[in-house]
This record gives C-alpha cells, sequence and structure tokens, in this order.
C-alpha cells in the first residue's frame, strides 16, 4: 500500500469507528414493543439531562420506573441520554416524532427545553421532574405538562431524627462526646435545600443542643472537594456526615468511613458503600415515573399541576438503616407516623 | 487551638497537596508532549481513563500496583490516537484532543455502567498505602519531577526531544527522527496523565463519572504558568491546591464567589508575577518531512 492509499485507509476507519461510537452512546434502550402479553400500552419517551443514566441518583431512578412501566404496564418506548443541554430540544423533539404518548424530562435543568416542546406538541403529553408548575410565575407553560415534584424534606427529617437520637445517646461506634453533625450540600438550589431544612428540623427534634454544620461544594462530581469539606467538618467535631451533593458527596462519605465515624447517603439508598452508612435519604422518582405512565395508560393523565410526591405517596423516604443503630427504628417509625396524620410539617427552607 | 491547627495548619497542607498532586503529574504529563512540539488538550480524558482504569484494575487484579499498571496503561493508550491522528495524519492537535476528552468520557461512562453496573466499583478496593490521608503515590509524583527535570533537561535524548518542539525542520536536518520523538513525548505524556487519574480515584477508593472535573485542563493551566519546566509546574500545582484548600474553609461569605478563588488568584499570579510565559516554537504545528 502506497503512505496517501494507506493515510486515506486508516484516515476512513477512525471516522468510521467514531461514527459507531457516536450512534452507540447517543441513544440506549431503542424500541421495545412491551413484553408482547395482553393490551398495548402507552409509548413513553425519556431524556436524561447532562447526568447520564450512570448517575446512580436520579436519571437512574427514572429509568428504573420505566423498566417497571414496560413489564407491568405493557409500555414501550425509548430513553435518549443527552450528552449537553443544546441537546434537549432536540432529544424531546425526536421523543415526540416518535408518537409518544408521554415524554418525560428529567431534571429541573430541562424545564425550559419542555416548555417550548410542549407548546410545539400541543396533543403529546410532557413530564418534567423537579421543577414546579406553579411556584414560578414566570413560567407560563401549556396545560399538557405535569411536574413531578418531591418533599425531599420529609426524607431529611427522617434522616435527621435518626441521626439527632443517635447522637444524643451517643453510644454507637464511632460517635464522639462533642454534638456536633454536619452536611455537604452540592449547590444551594431547593432540591439541596429541602433535605437539608428536614435533616435540620430532625436533628433538633431529637438532639436540641446538638450543632449542624452546613456547607456547600458548588460541585456535583469532584469527590476531592466534598472529601475535604467532609475532613474540615470532622476536625470541628462532626460524627455524622450527610452528603447531598450527588457524586461529589461520595467524597465526602469516603472521608467519614476513613475516619471510622458515620455517613448518610442521598437520593440512592447507599448502604452499599459499606457498613458506616447510617442510613440514606431516597427519592423515588422511579415511582412518579411509573405513576405517570399509568395514569396515561388509564387516561387519567392531568397536566397543568404540580403532583408532589412524599412520604405518604411513596415518593421519599429512608434506605436500608445500619443494624447497629437498629434501635433507634422506633423514632423514625414515630416521625413517619407523625408526618403521614399531618401533626408534624417538615420546614423546606433552611 | 488545637482544631484550628487541624483545620488551617495539617487539613490545609494535606488538601493542599491532594489536590496538587494529579495537576502535577497532568501537567509534567503536557511538558512531555509539549516540549516534542504537540498541543496535548487530551490530558483531561487521559486522567479520566486513568481514574477509571486504577480501580478497575485494583477490583480485578487484587492489587493497587495492577491499579497503577492498568491506569498508565488506559492513559497510554488514549495518547497513542492523539499521537496517529496528530503526527502521523497531521490532524490538528486541538481538534484531536478535544475529541480524545469526548471519546474518554463516553467510553468510559459505557464501562463503568457495564464493568461495575448502576452501583459503581465495588466498597472494598485495594488502594496504596495512605499516610495520614496522603496517598504514597506523592512519592511517585516526587520522583517524576526530578526525573523529568533531569531526562529533559540533562540528557541527549531531553535536548532532542526539545529540538523536535522548537525546530522540528533542523532536528529533521541533523538526523533527529521528529516522528520517533514526539511519539515518545505524547507517549509519556499519556503514561503521566493515567498517574494524575489514579491519584484522583485512589485518594477516594472509588471511581465516579465526571469526578476528574477539569483537572486536566487546569494541569495545562499549570504547565503555562510553570512556563513549561518541572519545578514552575509543581509551584503552580501546589497554587491551585493551596487555594483549592482554601476554598473549603473559608465561611461566611457567598460559596459562589468563594469558588471562584482559585481562579482569581491564577489570573494575579499570571498577570503579576510570572512575567512572559513563551511556548516551545513549534508546539501545535504538524511537521511534514516532504
Amino acid at each position: 500500500m502506497s503512505r496517501s492509499t494507506s493515510m486515506r485507509f486508516g484516515a476512513a476507519v477512525l471516522v468510521l469507528s467514531l461514527a459507531v461510537f457516536a450512534s452507540g452512546c447517543g441513544k440506549k434502550g431503542g424500541d421495545d414493543s412491551g413484553n408482547g402479553s395482553g393490551e398495548k400500552g402507552p409509548k413513553v419517551g425519556l431524556v436524561t439531562d447532562v447526568g447520564g443514566l450512570n448517575d446512580r441518583s436520579f436519571n437512574a431512578s427514572a429509568a428504573k420506573g420505566f423498566e417497571r412501566a414496560k413489564s407491568k404496564l405493557n409500555a414501550n418506548g425509548s430513553i435518549i441520554e443527552s450528552k449537553s443541554s443544546s441537546d434537549y430540544s432536540r432529544n424531546l423533539g425526536t421523543e415526540v416524532k416518535n408518537k409518544s404518548d408521554l415524554v418525560v424530562g428529567i431534571g429541573f435543568l430541562m424545564a425550559d427545553a419542555v416548555k417550548d416542546a410542549a407548546e410545539k406538541a400541543p396533543d403529546t403529553n410532557f413530564a418534567i421532574v423537579d421543577s414546579s408548575y406553579t411556584g414560578d410565575d414566570g413560567w407560563g407553560a401549556t396545560n399538557n405538562i405535569v411536574s413531578l415534584m418531591f418533599r425531599e424534606q420529609e426524607a431529611g427529617y427522617l434522616a435527621g431524627v435518626l441521626a439527632g437520637a443517635a447522637e444524643e445517646e451517643g453510644t454507637l461506634d464511632g460517635l464522639n462526646s462533642a454534638k456536633v453533625v454536619s452536611v455537604v450540600g452540592g449547590q444551594k438550589i431547593p432540591p439541596v435545600d429541602r433535605y437539608i431544612a428536614g435533616f435540620q428540623a430532625g436533628i433538633a427534634k431529637e438532639c436540641g443542643d446538638c450543632k449542624v454544620i452546613v456547607a456547600y461544594s458548588q460541585d456535583f462530581t469532584d469527590q476531592a472537594k466534598c472529601q475535604d469539606i467532609a475532613n474540615t467538618q470532622i476536625a470541628k467535631g462532626s460524627d455524622i456526615v450527610f452528603q447531598v451533593a450527588g457524586g461529589c458527596g461520595l467524597g465526602a462519605l469516603d472521608a467519614a468511613k476513613s475516619k471510622g465515624i458515620w455517613g448518610i447517603g442521598v437520593d440512592a439508598d447507599q448502604a452499599y458503600l459499606g457498613s458506616h452508612i447510617l442510613t440514606s435519604a431516597v427519592k423515588r422518582i422511579d415511582n412518579a415515573v411509573f405513576d405517570t405512565v399509568e395514569q396515561v395508560k388509564n387516561d387519567e393523565f392531568e397536566g397543568g399541576r404540580d403532583v408532589t410526591y412524599g412520604l405518604k405517596e411513596d415518593g421519599v423516604g429512608l434506605g436500608k438503616i445500619s443494624s447497629a443503630a437498629s434501635k433507634y427504628q422506633s423514632v423514625v417509625d414515630d416521625a413517619t407516623e407523625g408526618i403521614n396524620d399531618g401533626s408534624i410539617t417538615v420546614p423546606d427552607t433552611v | 487551638m488545637s482544631e484550628f491547627i487541624d483545620i488551617w495548619i495539617v487539613g490545609l497542607g494535606k488538601a493542599t497537596i491532594i489536590y496538587a498532586a494529579p495537576l502535577i503529574f497532568a501537567a509534567l504529563g503536557g511538558l512531555f508532549s509539549e516540549r516534542s512540539g504537540i498541543v496535548n488538550i487530551g490530558l483531561e480524558g487521559m486522567m479520566t481513563g486513568g481514574a477509571f482504569f486504577a480501580i478497575y484494575g485494583s477490583d480485578i487484579g487484587g492489587s493497587s500496583i495492577v491499579g497503577i499498571l492498568f491506569a498508565v496503561a488506559a492513559g497510554m493508550a488514549l495518547a497513542a490516537i492523539h499521537a496517529v491522528a496528530t503526527i502521523t495524519f497531521h490532524a490538528d492537535q486541538i481538534i484531536s484532543g478535544t475529541a480524545i476528552v469526548l471519546i474518554a468520557a463516553g467510553l468510559i461512562n459505557f464501562l463503568n455502567l457495564n464493568l461495575f453496573g448502576p452501583n459503581g466499583s465495588p466498597a472494598s478496593i485495594a488502594v496504596p498505602a495512605k499516610v495520614g490521608g496522603v496517598s504514597v503515590l506523592v512519592l511517585l509524583a516526587i520522583a517524576a519531577v526530578v526525573v523529568t527535570q533531569y531526562v529533559v533537561f540533562r540528557t541527549p535524548f531531553g535536548l532532542r526531544l526539545r529540538s523536535v518542539g522548537e525546530h522540528p525542520r533542523a532536528a529533521d536536518t541533523v538526523g533527529i527522527s521528529v516522528v520517533r520523538y514526539r511519539y515518545v513525548g505524547v507517549l509519556v505524556s499519556g503514561a503521566l496523565a493515567g498517574l494524575g487519574g489514579a491519584f484522583i480515584s485512589f485518594n477516594v477508593s472509588s471511581y465516579s463519572e465526571g469526578m476528574v472535573a477539569g483537572n486536566g485542563y487546569i494541569a495545562l493551566a499549570a504547565l503555562i504558568i510553570g512556563k513549561w519546566k518541572p519545578m514552575g509546574c509543581v509551584l503552580a500545582s501546589l497554587l491551585f491546591g493551596l487555594s483549592q484548600g482554601l476554598v473549603a474553609r473559608v465561611h461566611g461569605v457567598s460559596p459562589d464567589l468563594i469558588s471562584m478563588l482559585p481562579y482569581v488568584i491564577t489570573l494575579i499570579v499570571l498577570v503579576g508575577f510570572v512575567g512572559k510565559s513563551i511556548a516551545p516554537a513549534a508546539a501545535g504545528k504538524p511537521y511534514d518531512a516532504h
């Protein structure tokens, strides 16, 4: 082969492999016509934000809800992963063109793109996670959108009463005599602060003289930052660290592990990280997505409103509680009962 | 008082080293590549490869040594793509480097999901020993600085490497293979960036998406501020590390404003103290012998 031929061949191979690669990672799931048994369910189009499907958090959880809808409701359709914020509109448009009965945008970052898409496709049903329909007067979205909202503060509260009770008694391994706990937040945004507000209220309920240190990492991915912040909090006496910072927060939980103290996970049940995880404050986006698909299937979909998922709706809750702390289960149960019967109202701002 | 020492002296010192070590590795990597005349914007991607494969190698090999070898190999594999594209096929170095970052991001996310599953890497991973919370890999970083200083500025190999980065035509006419030296420069760059990535993931004993978080780009800035010299890279990296450590410790001011601190300090140092920083003359330009 002459030099120029081999160069051209090499370049062609490179381009081809890039093209295959790009098309491979742009779309996951593909079309799926359900399990074939029974009547045909609704067609659903899920569009993730830039976090991607493996964020171990809300995109992954939403996908789980979709999978369940496929097997239980005979739903079909596809998931498109967004690689940048400029993909949102195009990906939503693709799902509309696919003749989806329901298009779901995952995460408040997609709110504006969902609003535009819903205006252009008035006959398609839309759902947006984490962005309130009624909260922002200027939003002015069309009424074929439903907003799936969560009372994160209730999960934060349950984690707070558990941590507070443990701190008050101070007998768990790893706890010191200083009554200090801490939170590493990602950014000061409403969903993060709802978790924190609930946590503070829960601590105050069970451990009146406990101090809660709160700091924000300004980051959701860089573990080193959250690890560093957690280490400074531990130096100030914190022996239970609650992470509300996604991937970054895994660094805070690692700091807790290496210092032999306790950590509390967020969004998903993070008990798999080890025996230092006291519990996790979880958010069941899968349940919200499943419910919405079910509503579409039963012709009960009603847009133009917020549907808020709390403890009662099985939209938030606690993950596995460490067996060492199982003696505080009754405290959690009491708080759950109080929230469910309305006798406890958890604040949603810090 | 002891709390003050814990946080502001010992804690800040350790944090500075933990933030700076990956930058030092990657900036030295950039030095090898750019001294040979190839701009390496792809450091970020090579670090991502190293961060993931350090954990993966450690997991399947049961030893952090295997992890380190995997990280080096991953960085070099990505660097090899950059080398083939830019040296053999004369592709634009900025475009190729950017492609490396995007390829690594997609590929590593895919591997992370498929090799580790939705919960990510296992909870217990063998990592290099830590002394007071700082990985002993930091010793490797110090060794890399010394070796780089010696090899690039005190050996015939280093002289030739620099000559193909300054004036490839002249080097070529005296019989130095521009292509071969540039390949070596870029591959060593990938190996060092892979080690930088390994430091990041070993520091927290896990890989998670996006954890390299722009360190590859900051390392490039450290390379420029450090004037393409090893000790300069070290000082610039320590400055970044220190200011990042301050961010975690200053309270009472808006966190949004505080998070600007490392970059504000960088600009001040760059404008006020560093003076003129001149890149290797042929960096960024493809060399065609014909």
